[in-house]
């Protein structure tokens, strides 16, 4: 018998079955899962262990809950997907690193994405086999994506791309890049934009790792010179790539903020053997952070689960989220400065990653400016 | 859930204008809101009871609401009915030590004095003596002028002990919803202001400087909105010390976006021409019941770092539960 078949309740149906069933199967955890708990600093390393560790919780299953069967998966809602992250958290995996992408640019691939492709794609990426890149932003198109230049020529059976992309999110390590590109006029904005599936193995593709103050390279720049892409690899359709874009972004703003304050909580737990009574205060201020984020991101899920996306009302979950990583990452920070001064051990150096982290989350997935001005706009009505 | 979230919003609308219209006692007849609170388990007329809280906040309105509430769950243990009696709520001040106050006005009514050890105590508050505590706000505030702890137990320790629990996780979620709905209100003010006052030739919400101020304010408001809907909704499975949770984000967020309204309407918001300086008091008086931000946040943290878990950890069961 199974590991997934012990579970007396039905996991698909109910979320607190899956959670009890992945908690079991966990108390004899795979080597994979403890070696992606050590800290690692180089940012190679641990992409490699989470994929080992990746790898395994789909070959188990656990992982392909919450995603269409027709794409791979189990079936069940983004609650298990929640429910997922949320254990591995507290069993100590101390992120994402990478997969990320499982809950900012999948669910747009599984709702729009070409489904023979999807069915391939999802199940590698689950697995940890092929790992995924967005290419969004431009040197000269950042907050005002909708001004993006990177082209796609239409001839020979596709398109042909050529641009330049920068803060490519781990495209690095990926195998994939979903890519927005102008297929409409120059003055077209976001009516002329279509978003395309590129392997960035094919020939013209050249990517540029972007080491950052962290010390991590996550980030790249990549050019496009020529690339051919069949028309087969559009998400959406032709010219409706700022619905495709839209749909990621309501999930990096809205949805991930439940998978990301998982870890934000962890990091809180993990460290509180350095507190004291004179930093409670500090710490209980941050727990107040987390819970702003549990609850309006919890919505944000159920509000997917319902297929009822939250539109604008996401720059609020994305505002709290950079709050509360600011807040947790502080508290730690007044504990204990090595950190910034001290021998940077493993456990350290992974302390000072995440610190820096903290004060660039503002800028990414949408600026701190741009959310207010969201909210003054269409929340607040200001003129 | 959104029809849930409908249903709450009409609730909403229908108490504010109760309250807008008419003053907190006839408010609270024309809702029936006496007899809907012995319902209070109810998950379907959960919202009913506690929107009442949230537009007392934004209208400035006034009642025994909260004494009631508070005194609810000791009632099974008298043979009085809702609404007769009000719940006074202890706290401690720096030089006169513990005191008790009583939120609205108690004409007619009995007072519920609960202390913790010694069971509860119902007196009529036409036999205590009650000093008037002078803040702006329109919320009627005395603290009792005699000594409690000579007075006999009416509810026993035990009783009053399970009773004082309950007591004080329904308070301070109600107290929450008032502070969101003064809080509101202080912002949409500001919102108005920032519309319609030009300097330079625009309107000052035509600024970042500004809109930004007020989308953080309001980020304020969504945050406590989320997380006191999400208590209520969780009812009955609601974390222990979720209350505190709830309790010191109002206290937080409530008095900062008074400050950053106030800071949009300038020297105006400063007097008392606008209400803002009823809200913002309002929003401090309750800040200062059943717990202040900064005690709780205090305690929060402390129980997280000597106790394990937080109550507002994300579970699956919060999960499951939406």
């Amino acid at each position: 018998m199974s590991a997934l078949e012990k579970v007396a309740t039905d996991p698909l149906h109910d979320v607190r079955a899956y959670a009890a069933g992945f908690e079991h199967w966990l108390a004899a955890p795979p080597d994979s899962l403890r070696a992606a708990t050590a800290p690692l600093p180089n940012y190679a390393d641990r992409v490699s262990a989470m994929a080992a560790m990746m790898r395994d919780l789909h070959d188990a299953g656990w992982s392909r809950y919450g995603w269409p069967e027709e794409s791979g998966g189990l079936g069940g809602t983004i609650l298990h997907r929640g429910a997922f992250w949320e254990t591995l958290s507290r069993h100590h995996v101390p992120g994402m690193a990478l997969f990320e992408h499982l809950e900012i640019l999948a669910p747009a691939l599984v709702a729009m994405g070409p489904p023979d492709f999807v069915s391939q794609a999802l199940p590698a990426l689950l697995s940890g086999q092929e790992l995924w890149a967005q290419g969004f932003s431009e040197p000269d198109a950042g907050s005002d994506l909708a001004s993006l230049r990177t082209v796609a020529v239409a001839g020979d059976g596709g398109f042909k791309i050529n641009g330049r992309k920068i803060w490519t999110s781990w495209a690095r390590y990926a195998t994939w890049c979903l890519v927005l590109a102008r297929t409409g006029t120059p003055e077209s904005r976001h009516r002329g934009l279509t978003a395309f599936i590129v392997d960035l193995r094919s020939p013209g593709v050249e990517v540029r790792a972007i080491e950052q103050a962290n010390g991590t390279d996550e980030l790249a720049e990549v050019t496009f010179d020529d690339v051919h892409v069949s028309d087969a690899r559009i998400v959406g359709h032709l010219d409706g790539g700022w619905k495709v874009a839209m749909h990621i972004l309501s999930h990096e703003r809205g949805t991930f903020a439940w998978f990301r304050h998982c870890f934000l909580y962890q990091q809180l737990t993990d460290g509180l053997e350095h507190g004291g009574a004179d930093s409670d205060a500090q710490l209980g201020d941050a727990l107040l952070d987390l819970a702003a984020v549990t609850t309006t991101s919890h919505a944000g899920l159920h509000a997917h689960a319902a297929d009822d996306p939250l539109g604008p009302k996401a720059a609020f979950t994305k505002l709290l989220l950079c709050e509360a990583e600011r807040s947790v990452n502080s508290w730690r920070y007044d504990l204990d400065a090595d950190l910034a001064i001290g021998v940077q051990d493993d456990e350290t150096a992974m302390r000072r990653q995440e610190y820096l982290f903290s004060r660039i989350v503002t800028v990414y997935g949408g600026s701190q400016q741009m959310q207010l001005e969201t909210i003054a706009k269409q929340t607040l009505r200001l003129p | 859930m959104t029809a849930d979230l409908h249903a709450e919003a009409e609730f909403l609308d229908v108490a504010r204008t109760a309250f807008a219209s008419s003053d907190g006692e006839e408010a609270l007849r024309s809702l029936g809101w006496w007899e809907l609170l012995a319902h209070l388990d109810d998950p379907e007329l959960r919202p009913a009871i506690y929107a009442v809280f949230r537009a007392q906040g934004s209208e400035l309105g006034s009642s025994a609401a909260l004494g009631g509430l508070l005194a609810q769950p000791y009632l099974e243990h008298t043979d009085r009915v809702a609404g007769s009696v009000m719940s006074a709520i202890r706290r401690r001040s720096k030089t006169r030590g513990v005191v008790w106050v009583v939120v609205g006005d108690p004409a007619d009514r009995e007072l519920l004095i609960d202390r913790p050890g010694a069971g509860a105590t119902i007196v009529a508050a036409a036999d205590v003596s009650l000093r008037r505590i002078d803040v702006p706000g329109r919320l009627p505030l005395h603290e009792i002028q005699i000594d409690v702890d000579v007075l006999p137990s009416t509810i026993d320790e035990a009783c009053a002990a399970t009773a004082r629990e309950r007591s004080l996780a329904i308070g301070r979620i109600a107290i929450s919803l008032e502070i969101l709905g003064a809080a509101e209100k202080a912002l949409e003010l500001a919102v108005d202001y920032a519309g319609q006052r030009k300097q330079f030739g625009q309107a000052i919400g035509e600024f970042q400087a500004v809109r930004h101020l007020l989308a953080w304010a309001q980020t304020d408001c969504v945050a406590l909105d989320s997380t006191a809907l999400h208590a209520l909704r969780l009812g009955d499975d609601l974390p222990v010390g979720f209350d505190a949770v709830v309790k010191a984000l109002a206290g937080r967020n409530g008095r900062r976006a008074c400050e950053r309204s106030l800071q949009v309407l300038g020297g105006i918001g400063f007097t008392t021409e606008l209400d803002h300086h009823h809200l913002h008091s309002r929003v401090l008086a309750l800040d200062g019941l059943l717990g202040t931000a900064a005690s709780l946040s205090r305690e929060l943290g402390l129980s997280l770092r000597t106790g394990g878990r937080h109550p507002g950890f994300p579970s699956a069961l919060l999960l499951a539960d939406g």
